[in-house]
């Protein structure tokens, strides 16, 4: 026994040592550095590697952008880039759960979707605010403002940008034009019609998070584009409303229409698809991402359209909203945008490589050859690409125009905790409302009780039962 | 009026044997803290005595370990101790840092603190910055713990040189040479084999199952949750606060504990014995003497135990889908009707109908087991039993149902009760085929299918709670726990162990 | 006479129906148990086209409508670079490869030293033995991540090595019931011999052990294959690095899925399931011997 105990004592000490001597060799130099990053560094260095994360689907463009970035730094420097590119494919949400885990393992440049923000510089932050003046110009001409206000943080009392934009996203309406044409797409009435007639569901969702179905919540008045529905509005916790009389008006359509016999079906990440090629669905919300799966399942039959718009009957008239109201379906417009690491070793050079990424020439590149839509504002006018007719410009189109009727998914940060739109099951309660789970929500009141539940939610981040 | 007599007295004899239990246990606490009052003070009374017997050698080796070895000529062992000696202090002492987190006598300080710099950005006017790491808790709590491992370890090995030494006094005094370092190898061979063979194997055990236990049991007396993230946020000691949530809290923990334990026991119920009792019909069936090609029927079952679970339960998924496979088959076969829908697992509109269709699903999984378990156990039962039946004029149904059964049901009890502890923590078939769904309502995680250990795989590495899961670990540890102390009661083959060597 | 007769044929006609129902209950459970099987071989081998496009997601149809070998093609060919599954393959073989030699190891000494050796501690060895295996494996990941984070081994091979063998040692049980039938009185005769511990165990003990010995490599070997939890914990976003089985599952129900890829799932799945299905098929009458061992010992 005391053997055995004399070479454990061996083994951790030994590990011990080895695991220190490693760290120790690691992490030199990285804890000061300027942040002049426009003009690099004289002096020599050690060749490093550089990881950069960025979706799937682009993988294989930014690695060829990076290899360009070279060229590029060494015409505008005079001397080569001294450190190599290592580009990985990490979808955006585990992007941020492996920094939110351990931040050391992450890569020094991070695609991750903007309303992690808040949760990624909470306490000391996990990410590098943006400081040279040309990248922080650049961010500024070329973005819309609805990306402008969710990309800031405040970090020790002053408030700074955070994320690039480079990728924009919305929702849109898959659809088959076997079953449905061109004037009845535009309103939900008229696929619901479509689906009676030929005894089919409308609508099909994937899953049953709170991201696709939020198209009742978000929906906003066709003519004025108001709702009262408020989520952070600027990021601000108290900015928060979900109790507005539109607002219980359109979750009583949208029960109607999620509990019509051909309605809809909330369907699995999978099961969407054979519904759609069996046809017993005849539409389906998705985004970009899914439009692969959506051409396999429709070939030639698959139309993309806005969100459909809604009138409000007699019935689910409520409040100041009356009956004959319509509404346009909303959507989340979110944007994938660059982080840097906190404390990367490489923190010189990291925001020169983002103005060239999220240049507005790399941006439009991206669409043709990624397919990613830009989130370069004036993309739809300036951009050679979107004057072809193809599906895939349709796309982009249809989720351009959606813009007008979306927000960025919205998240808010207090010093104690950060809250956003999933924040503990909200929006599984806003799915309660339109399934009419148990047959709880039938009248208006309840709805709105449900609703008041939901909103201290967003406010306090606590899910406690009333 | 007698009978509410009766019921009174049952209850109180129910109290009374609940009572007793909690008594016995804390006997059993005080008889420890007893027993290890006794330890120390015999310990103690041993170690003075043989500080008084020992040579100046052993005398030095409660200073500077391996001195007796070197005063007896033991070279190799006391350079091995004095270097094991040397190499404890420099690592307590210089405290090095690993992963920006010291390990040594800081990481002591540390475990109770669990850190204390919060760190941020420094932004100064002329566009430098500098960065204030913030203590990494999680990686203090785990150093803390592997630091009073190695303590504890090291006061083993220091008594350990000491107690050598004395031997080699002892050797001396009997008129016998010291054992060489030769001799010490040899002796691993043979009369110390076991310390040769067990140590890997322990080093393994230690690190990766003790150490992480041991870790995760503190894990739940912290708010290390998603919204305080290591290296971004400080943790703290919160006591037993997230024990207490589960019983007085309103959040989702203290909602949906009950109702998943309970469905897990439910679950474990059902899916044990579906299981077991199928896979011995499967198997008598199989066995039947009329049957041919017994062997192809076996295999024809055995696949789905070598097919990985992420596969078949994958495709069972696909095929159960609404639109799926199946759904057309009945639809095309006239059972179901065209155009309607066939939701059985995730989107289940009453969760009986997902909880009924997971069971059976894991028939298909388990069933092939234990069938094949049965008919090893076939082939064993001991031919006297059947001669003997044979003699009394027993027809081969009456001895296939007094004596097959019975002996099946004897030998493979112990089993009964592994496969339900097994069950308890069985992960696979729910979380591949329904993710924990259908949703539960109130914006629950824990979902209606979900059992103790999928809930905390969702709580940890979906949702970064660690405080939770653990309380949850642990809990499900005392269910399992007990079940296994009231088998291991009653199973005769942990008392009688030696009994039939 | 006739009477007998007559009872005779009653005999043999009830017999006749009771195999006939034997057949067709039997028959009746091997579709069911070879259906979803069948639908993963024939989803590797379905090509069906919409309008130009290669159909891989799940279809409604339960038999194709063409074959071929185009998920298998996709596999290799790995268009996207994203899922290098030869690379996976080789990975995963050389992890099990390791992991069986060194579990084996593990668990063949412990279990032979609870069995046949008496020290002190054994009984308190038992018993931590048994509260052990008791925690939930998913509890310790995260622990075990960072013990591998400061040793600098997470996303490595290395580390999926370490932790499917280090804890090995606790699955002694069922070999430990093997060894325990072994008679006590041949180790005594050996050691009347002059034979030392180490020669008793491996000249004596060892030899007569060979279905203990597989069963155990066996289900050492087939563990890293199944495993998709612990090793993407493990490996991270090291897609070069991940096994068959993390791949695989990702490939189906990652967030990365632009588009499901259920038939080269599928396909990559049959790859999968040839190797393990032999082995396991051709070692099937050791691992009837070590389950049932292991159950009655419980």
């Amino acid at each position: 026994m005391k053997k055995l105990l004399l070479l454990l004592t061996l083994v951790v000490s030994v590990f011990a040592i080895a695991g220190c001597s490693k760290s120790t060799t690691e992490n030199t130099g990285t804890n000061i550095t300027t942040a002049n990053g426009t003009s690099a560094p004289t002096t020599t260095v050690q060749a490093g590697t550089i990881k950069v994360w960025v979706g799937a689907e682009s993988q294989a463009f930014y690695t060829q952008k990076l290899a360009d970035y070279k060229v590029y730094y060494q015409e505008q420097n005079g001397v080569a880039f001294p450190h190599n590119f290592l580009v990985e494919a990490v979808d955006t949400g585990s992007a941020a759960g492996i920094f939110l885990n351990d931040t050391e393992q992450g890569a020094d440049i991070f695609t991750a979707a903007h309303d992690n923000l808040g949760r990624l510089i909470a306490g000391s932050s996990a990410v590098m605010p943006v400081l040279t003046p040309a990248l922080q110009a650049q961010i500024q001409n070329d973005n819309p403002e609805m990306f402008q206000n969710v990309i800031k943080g405040i970090l020790s009392d002053q408030e700074f940008t955070f994320a690039v934009p480079y990728v924009a996203q919305s929702l849109v309406l898959y659809y088959n034009k076997a079953y449905i044409d061109e004037t009845q797409v535009q309103t939900w009435e008229g696929i619901l019609e479509a689906a009676t007639t030929a005894g089919k569901k409308a609508l099909a969702l994937s899953g049953t998070d709170g991201f696709n179905n939020s198209f009742v919540l978000l929906a906003r008045e066709d003519g004025t584009k108001e709702t009262s529905l408020r989520l952070y509005e600027d990021g601000i916790l108290e900015n928060t409303f979900g109790t507005g009389d539109d607002t219980i008006a359109k979750l009583k359509w949208g029960q109607d229409f999620f509990t019509h016999p051909n309605g809809v079906v909330s369907s699995s990440s999978t099961a969407w698809e054979v519904q759609l090629q069996n046809e017993s669905t005849i539409a389906f919300i998705g985004g970009a991402w899914h439009f692969e799966s959506a051409q396999d399942s429709l070939g030639n039959n698959l139309g993309v359209a806005v969100l459909p718009k809604f009138t409000i009957t007699e019935s689910q008239a409520y409040g100041e909203v009356e009956a004959g109201t319509v509404f346009q379906s909303g959507s989340f417009y979110d944007t994938k945008a660059f982080f840097m690491k906190k404390g990367s070793a490489y923190q010189p050079y990291l925001e020169d490589i983002l103005l060239y990424l999220t240049s507005k020439d790399v941006q439009e590149e991206s669409f043709e050859v990624a397919n990613n839509l830009p989130t370069y504002k004036n993309a739809l006018d300036e951009f050679a690409a979107f004057q072809e007719d193809t599906i895939e410009i349709q796309l982009a189109k249809m989720q351009l125009q959606m813009a007008e009727f979306s927000i960025p998914q919205p998240f808010g940060a207090s010093s104690k905790f950060n809250t956003y739109y999933y924040q503990k099951g909200a929006p599984d309660l806003i799915l309660e409302i339109l399934e009419n789970t148990g047959g709880n929500y039938s009248t208006h009141a309840q709805i709105l009780q449900q609703m008041q539940y939901v909103e201290t939610i967003w406010k306090t981040g606590v899910n406690e039962k009333p | 009026m007698e009978h509410t007599e009766d019921r009174k007295n049952k209850k109180t004899s129910v109290i009374s044997r609940f009572l007793s239990f909690f008594q016995k246990i804390g006997n059993k606490i005080l008889k420890f803290f007893i027993n290890l009052y006794k330890f120390f003070k015999n310990g103690f009374k041993k170690f003075y005595a043989r500080f008084m017997d020992g040579s100046i050698g052993t005398k030095l080796s409660h200073l500077v370990m391996g001195a007796g070895n070197f005063y007896h000529k033991q070279f190799i062992k006391g350079f091995i101790y004095l270097a094991l000696q040397f190499g404890f202090f420099f690592l307590m002492i210089t405290s090095p840092m690993v992963n920006n987190t010291p390990i040594g006598f800081k990481s002591l300080g540390n475990l109770i603190t669990l850190g204390t710099e919060e760190g941020g950005i420094i932004f100064n006017p002329d566009f430098t910055f500098e960065i204030i790491p913030t203590d990494n808790s999680m990686l203090m709590l785990l150093f803390g713990v592997v630091v009073i491992g190695i303590i504890a370890v090291y006061i083993v090995a220091h008594n350990s040189s000491i107690k050598s030494s004395y031997k080699a006094d002892l050797d001396k005094r009997n008129n016998k040479k010291p054992t060489n370092f030769k001799q010490d190898i040899k002796s691993l061979l043979d009369d110390r084999f076991h310390v040769a063979l067990l140590t890997p194997a322990m080093i393994g055990i230690l690190v990766f199952t003790i150490l992480p236990t041991i870790f995760m049991i503190l894990i739940a007396f912290t708010n290390s949750d998603k919204e305080h993230v290591p290296g971004q946020q400080l943790i703290d000691w919160v006591g037993f606060l997230n024990f207490s949530n589960i019983f007085s809290g309103t959040g989702e923990i203290s909602r949906r504990f009950l109702p998943v334990l309970s469905w897990t026991l439910v679950w474990a119920f059902f899916a044990t014995f579906t299981n077991y009792i199928g896979g011995i019909l499967l198997a008598l069936l199989i066995n039947k003497k009329e049957v041919k090609f017994k062997k192809i029927w076996r295999t024809v079952f055995v696949i789905t135990i070598a097919l990985p679970q992420f596969v078949t339960l994958l495709a069972m998924r696909s095929l159960l889908m609404n639109q799926g496979p199946v759904h057309q088959m009945l639809m095309n076969i006239g059972i179901l009707a065209e155009g309607s829908t066939f939701e059985i697992l995730q989107f289940a509109a009453d969760p009986l109908t997902t909880r009924i269709a997971v069971i059976l699903i894991n028939v298909w999984i388990g069933v092939p087991f234990t069938m094949l378990m049965t008919s090893g156990i076939l082939m064993n039962v001991p031919s006297e039993l059947y001669e003997a039946a044979q003699i009394d004029g027993a027809t081969k149904r009456q001895a296939f149902f007094n004596i097959t059964i019975p002996y099946i049901v004897f030998v493979t009890t112990p089993y009964l009760i592994t496969s339900f502890i097994g069950n308890i923590t069985s992960f696979n078939v729910i979380f591949l085929l329904t993710g924990g769904l259908p949703r539960a309502g109130g914006g629950a995680i824990a979902g209606e299918t979900d059992l103790l250990v999928t809930w905390l795989y969702k709580l940890t590495i979906e949702q970064n709670d660690y405080n939770l899961g653990s309380v949850i670990a642990i809990l499900t540890f005392i269910i399992t726990a007990s079940a296994t102390l009231i088998s291991y009661r009653r199973s005769k083959s942990f008392k009688e162990e030696d009994a039939f060597q | 006479m006739i009477k007998t007769v007559k009872k005779f044929k009653s005999v043999k006609a009830s017999r006749l129906t009771s195999t006939i129902f034997s057949y067709i209950t039997l028959g009746i459970l091997s579709i069911i148990w070879l259906y979803p099987i069948l639908w993963i071989l024939l989803s590797a081998f379905r090509v069906e086209y919409r309008d130009g496009n290669l159909i891989t997601t799940v279809v409604g149809n339960y038999i194709p409508k063409g074959l071929g070998l185009e998920n298998f093609r996709i596999l290799f060919e790995n268009p996207t670079g994203n899922n290098p599954f030869i690379q996976w393959f080789i990975n995963t073989l050389i992890v099990s490869l390791f992991t069986f030699i060194l579990s084996t190891l593990f668990t063949l000494s412990v279990a032979y030293v609870m069995s046949k050796l008496r020290f002190p501690m054994r009984k308190k060895f038992l018993s931590i033995a048994i509260i052990l295996g008791l925690f939930p494996g998913f509890m310790s990941m995260i622990a075990i991540y960072y013990i591998l984070k400061a040793i600098s081994l997470t996303g490595t091979l290395y580390a999926l090595i370490l932790v499917y063998s280090a804890g090995a040692g606790l699955g002694f049980y069922v070999a430990k019931g093997f060894f325990d039938i072994i008679p006590n009185s041949l180790m005594e005769s050996a050691r009347l011999d002059g034979a030392t511990n180490s020669q008793i165990f491996t000249k004596i003990v060892l030899p007569l052990s060979k279905p203990i010995i597989i069963y155990t490599a066996l289900l050492s070997f087939i563990g890293p294959w199944m495993d998709f939890i612990f090793a993407k914990v493990i490996l991270g976003t090291n897609r070069q690095m991940y096994t068959v089985a993390v791949g695989l599952y990702e490939m189906m129900y990652g967030e990365q899925v632009s588009s499901s890829q259920f038939t080269v799932f599928a396909a990559g799945s049959v790859i999968v399931a040839i190797p393990i299905v032999t082995l396991f098929l051709s070692m099937q009458k050791y691992y009837v011997e070590g389950v049932t061992a292991g159950a009655v010992k419980g």
